[in-house]
């Protein structure tokens, strides 16, 4: 359904030095650099797939999410969906994707949410009967009606996601492209998001492309997640692929009496560790542990400190995706060298 | 049509949107009035010292003034928002939404917004041209309407593709509002007629930015009845001429946006 072939973006950047008199210089002496934001990307995407996409700010992502909107165009390479390509049958390409940016909103910001609705209608020429079932199924899933009366600029964060989502499906789109549909909101919405999410895709076979920095969207929405980092590919495959591959990492955070106290403790030599398997971040004010539980169970881990530390306070988290992708990308280099 | 009918959705979600801010809407297009006023006091006192201008009575000068308000202000009313895109739109990464809709995207940044502060600008023009006529004594035949109307539309037709030529710069250098302006601002030497000025202003305002085509060239084949191939062809020719290249630029300047950061 998605085809991407050795797809390349470069970017021409102006190097600057810093400050006022770095900029005045620039102004008159320009020197240009080429950024490779993404760099000979390839993958598939079947239909009815939901594809997480993933990777650290400025790996490339919404540059390739763009790249498959026909937002922008790619220097190189081939990006093809359903036959067509984005850029060159731009106006029957979009007919069939919706897309969410959830930094910018595609609303009316000055009307109230419904105006929006009747507007993208006559856009998208969607006939009356259709847009009906259309408003009724989307209402049920996201639950519009409380705020649908409100101008857009009174909604909140999470009320104006909501919206933004119905405003991308109000066409019925086979592909759903979604760039951190989640970001800044609080768990109950994102929750909410979610299932909204996996309905859409369970009822329509939609395809959805999303990117996102939170693992709990990864975990609970995608069969399969593409990595990139530095706009190259580093991992294609199942989430527990990944985690079976590069380690099931959980991370432990506290605050010590005093934070040396750690020093004195020999994970490796307790728990038979290897040293990939375990990395100790200490400040003064803070200690944090990041170890595979495949290895060492969370049970063991908290008893050991407990025994042998004297703690303040303490939390185990969920390593996110930044941390795997330097895990990554660290042992890429560790294997190059 | 399906572009007429989007497009009166536009426009009602417009007016809908200024009554939501009336007091903002009320003062613009007052404030359009206002200038378009001291414009003509200046004029007026100018004219009080000098009765004439290279040969131009004082109602000659009006006609012309008149004329250029009604293409500028026809073209302001339509395609205001290429303003935006030059500033900011672009730079923002907002122009993404343009992208992603099932309307070519021209079409769609011009029948997003209309400029009802226009109408002030318009309006002043056409009663400037009528009362000017009248007090000149200028007769119009049915001909002469037509060949108006046509001046007027091509008249604005050639700052619309100026507009799209500036915003265009944006896709590669992300905000080209100044440029835009200087182009723009060019479109005042042609309330005057051409002959008060050096070989060099003449010949940019009539070849190099047509602006001359816009009031003068026009205006003077009404105010004369001199070379009507020149003075209305040329305004046809100007336009579509300059459209063609804007629209080519414009093309070129969509695979070249960058979007911006998210």
């Amino acid at each position: 359904m998605i085809k991407v072939e050795n797809v390349k973006k470069d970017f021409k950047k102006v190097v600057k030095d810093q400050g006022v008199k770095g900029s005045i210089k620039s102004l008159f002496n320009r020197k240009y650099e080429i950024v490779h934001a993404v760099d000979d990307i390839s993958f598939n995407v079947d239909k009815g797939e939901i594809l997480g996409f993933i990777g650290a700010n400025g790996a490339g992502k919404s540059t390739t999410i763009k790249m498959l909107t026909g937002i922008l165009t790619p220097t190189e390479g081939n990006v093809e969906i359903n036959g067509k390509i984005p850029t060159k049958n731009r106006k029957e390409y979009v007919k069939e994707i919706g897309v969410v940016f959830g930094q910018r909103t595609q609303l009316w910001w000055d009307l109230p949410l419904v105006e929006t609705f009747s507007v993208l209608k006559e856009i998208y020429n969607v006939d009356d009967d259709a847009f009906k079932k259309r408003m009724c199924f989307l209402n049920e899933v996201l639950e519009l009606d409380a705020f649908i009366k409100s101008p857009v600029r009174t909604l909140s964060l999470g009320q104006r996601m909501r919206a933004d989502l119905a405003a991308s499906m109000i066409h019925s789109p086979k592909v759903l492209f979604l760039d951190e549909p989640t970001i800044g909101l609080d768990v109950a919405v994102k929750n909410n998001i979610r299932q909204a999410i996996t309905q859409i895709n369970e009822q329509e076979d939609t395809t959805i492309i999303l990117t996102t920095h939170d693992l709990n969207d990864i975990e609970t929405l995608c069969q399969r997640i593409v990595m990139i980092d530095k706009g190259k590919l580093i991992y294609d495959g199942t989430l527990a692929n990944m985690k079976g591959q590069f380690g099931n990492f959980r991370e432990v955070n506290m605050s010590l009496e005093n934070s040396d106290e750690i020093d004195k403790l020999n994970f490796l030599d307790t728990f038979k560790l290897k040293k990939k398997d375990i990395s100790i971040n200490k400040t003064k004010e803070k200690v944090s542990i990041s170890f595979n539980q495949d290895k060492l169970s969370i049970a063991d881990m908290l008893e050991y400190l407990l025994k042998n530390t004297n703690i303040k306070d303490i939390s185990v988290n969920d390593v996110n995706i930044e941390e795997i992708v330097c895990r990554m990308y660290g042992k890429e280099v560790s294997v190059n060298d | 049509m399906r572009f007429f009918r989007i497009y009166k959705i536009f426009v009602a979600q417009k007016i809908k949107m200024l009554m939501e801010y009336r007091v903002d809407f009320l003062t613009g297009a007052t404030s359009f009035l206002i200038t378009q006023l001291t414009n003509l006091v200046f004029i007026g006192i100018i004219f009080g010292q000098i009765p004439h201008l290279n040969g131009f009575l004082f109602q000659e000068i009006i006609f012309i003034y008149g004329f250029s308000l009604m293409s500028k202000g026809l073209d302001h009313l339509l395609t205001d928002n290429f303003w935006k895109l030059a500033y900011f739109v672009v730079r923002k990464g907002d122009f993404d939404k343009y992208l992603t809709r099932p309307i070519d995207p021209l079409v769609h940044v011009i029948i997003e917004n209309i400029e009802f502060d226009a109408l002030g600008e318009f309006v002043t023009g056409i009663v400037l041209f009528i009362i000017s006529s009248r007090k000149l004594k200028l007769h119009f035949g049915p001909l002469d309407i037509l060949l108006l109307i046509i001046a007027v539309i091509f008249g604005a037709m050639i700052f619309t593709a100026i507009k799209i030529l500036g915003a265009s710069i944006a896709f590669w250098i992300q905000r080209s509002g100044s440029i835009l302006q200087i182009f723009y601002g060019t479109s005042d030497f042609a309330r005057y007629p051409t002959t008060i000025y050096n070989a060099f202003v003449k010949n940019l305002i009539t070849y190099v930015i047509p602006f001359a085509f816009t009031s003068y060239y026009p205006a003077v084949y009404f105010l004369r009845g001199e070379n009507p191939l020149f003075n209305i062809g040329g305004v046809v020719v100007a336009a579509v001429i300059l459209l063609l290249i804007s629209i080519c630029v414009w093309n070129r300047g969509l695979s070249a946006y960058e979007s911006a950061g998210s």
